[in-house]
């Protein structure tokens, strides 16, 4: 699997085909068996989390990973580990985050455990944001919230390569991750099963079959 | 003369209600941020306090002067004891319960080292201030026949209670104004997450490790100023206080620690000046009870992330 810069990548795949575990291995949450991760031609291999953050990489995961009992301004500044001791660049990182999500800077003193689900997805996305990271890597963002919050959260999603952004994108939403993604792997078991861009699935009927066929699963 | 009694029991309830605080708050940092359950805490306690025995008894230091000496010491002995012991926790099926077993043996080394050393003895702390009580109420006719009753407390007590206040101020303030402290309360709520953020988890988890050591060895500093000796075998004792503690104040709240504290302080010393001895010792325990059974989060208890 190979992500371009710049773009934005969309796994897809039925449940248990592995593709947060290949979120997790390029977080370096899980180390791999076999095969390896580089990063810009280094071997990450078995770095650590706060390691992939220096690197430049941050990651929304699937299930909620916000600080509950403190403020949403708190949650953005634990974001800000990494170069916390730059407080120039913490002031500056924080200022444009709140750019881009004026709703937190009215909830900035508000306990993040207090916002609705949509809200909370925003600051976990504007917390990865912080970071100003060259790479995001995002499990099923918009799962489990309102169709609404999540056409702006995927508008958002959208806009990211424009900023210089990487994303690798996991989304059960095949239709959603297909629009926004400018490549696509399907994974199935582990394995990829096939890549290309959405119009390349176009003409492959037993992918189309085999993905209609998850998709009918999942929806029965 | 119950006035005197109670003046008495509500004072020593507030000095030992105080230490008993301390000892919950580190306590509640360990199980709190290493999801650990310490059983060698009481130990690590008992190690300040005979370490300021030896520096008085040996070498004449007074205990203010041991009480830095012995954070900088021991923060570095835990951390470096997290390094040793802790992340090969994460290789056993069940993390809890080996950290149970393994802090349980610690603890066990301790008490032995502390036996060896200083033989199974209760050692007198030789020290005082000058002057050696304050006078701090009078009760007018307090024991009858116009004779008054003198409430006096030890200079040491007071000079313990007010370091320790200061110790509780500078840890509220570290936990809810510095973003490390932030981040240990970030890890208290949700693990996994401070990962997300960056943060390297084991270098929080030596921190909070040589953090709740440090607080420990200050205690036992602490210990030394309010009790007349002390003895090898009394740290199951304090480990169990710290866990009632922490069971009262609810997981993660310092405040809760510090509320929960006092309480089980003046509880326990109004009851032992006022009540049959055996009645005094279940009274706290009838509270502990009383809170696990309404409201199992403690008094303070937040609810975890996830």
């Amino acid at each position: 699997m190979k992500v371009k810069r710049g773009v934005i990548t969309g796994i897809i795949g039925p449940n248990g085909a592995g593709k947060s575990t290949a979120l997790k291995t390029m977080y370096g949450f899980l180390t791999p068996s076999r095969g390896t991760v580089n990063l810009k031609g280094e071997r990450v291999n078995g770095l650590t989390p706060s390691q992939m953050v220096a690197r430049g990489v941050s990651f929304v995961p699937q299930n909620r990973s916000l600080f509950n009992d403190l403020s949403v301004e708190d949650n953005l500044h634990l974001g800000c580990w990494h170069f916390r001791r730059d407080r120039a660049r913490v002031s500056r990182a924080m200022d444009r985050v709140y750019e881009m999500f004026p709703v937190l800077r009215d909830k900035a003193r508000d306990l993040a455990g207090t916002m609705s689900g949509g809200q909370q997805r925003f600051l976990e996305l504007a917390r990865s944001m912080v970071l100003e990271p060259e790479i995001v890597l995002l499990d099923e963002p918009t799962a489990m919230i309102a169709p609404k919050l999540s056409r702006e959260l995927y508008d958002f999603i959208a806009t990211l390569p424009e900023h210089g952004v990487t994303v690798v994108l996991v989304d059960q939403n095949v239709r959603q991750c297909a629009a926004v993604s400018d490549h696509i792997y399907v994974l199935d078991l582990g394995a990829t099963r096939a890549e290309g861009s959405s119009e390349d699935f176009g003409d492959d009927e037993d992918l189309k079959a085999m993905i209609q066929e998850w998709l009918d699963y999942e929806i029965d | 003369m119950n006035s005197v009694l109670l003046i008495n029991g509500l004072i020593g309830g507030v000095v030992f209600g105080a230490i008993y605080a301390l000892i919950g708050s580190s306590l509640n940092v360990l199980v709190g941020v290493l999801r650990i359950i310490n059983f060698a805490h009481g130990e690590f306690i008992l190690a300040g306090g005979f370490l300021t025995y030896v520096l008085l008894t040996y070498f004449g230091i007074n205990p203010l002067v041991a009480l830095p000496f012995a954070a900088v010491l021991f923060f570095a002995v835990g951390y470096v004891l997290y390094y040793l012991l802790i992340p090969r926790l994460a290789h056993s099926d069940e993390p809890e319960t080996a950290s149970f077993l393994l802090m349980f043996g610690v603890s066990l080394m301790i008490v032995s080292v502390l036996t060896w050393i200083f033989e199974a003895d209760v050692r007198p702390i030789n020290f005082s201030f000058d002057p050696i009580n304050v006078l701090l109420y009078t009760v007018e006719n307090g024991y009858g026949e116009g004779r008054d009753a003198k409430v006096l407390v030890p200079t040491a007590r007071l000079v313990a209670l007010a370091i320790n206040a200061l110790i509780i101020v500078a840890l509220t303030w570290f936990f809810y104004r510095t973003l490390p402290g932030k981040a240990m309360r970030a890890a208290i709520m949700n693990r996994e997450a401070v990962q997300i953020v960056g943060i390297d988890i084991h270098r929080l988890s030596a921190t909070a490790f040589g953090l709740a050591a440090s607080l420990a060895a200050v205690t036992g500093v602490l210990l030394t100023l309010v009790v007349p000796s002390i003895d090898p075998n009394g740290g199951a004792d304090l480990t169990l206080i710290g866990f009632i503690v922490i069971a009262l104040g609810g997981l993660g709240h310092p405040v809760g620690a510090l509320a929960a504290g006092i309480i089980f302080g003046l509880v326990e010393q109004v009851s032992n000046v006022m009540l049959p001895q055996a009645a005094a010792q279940m009274l706290g325990f009838m509270i502990l009870v009383a809170v696990i059974f309404f409201k199992p989060s403690g008094l303070f208890g937040l609810e975890r992330g996830r």
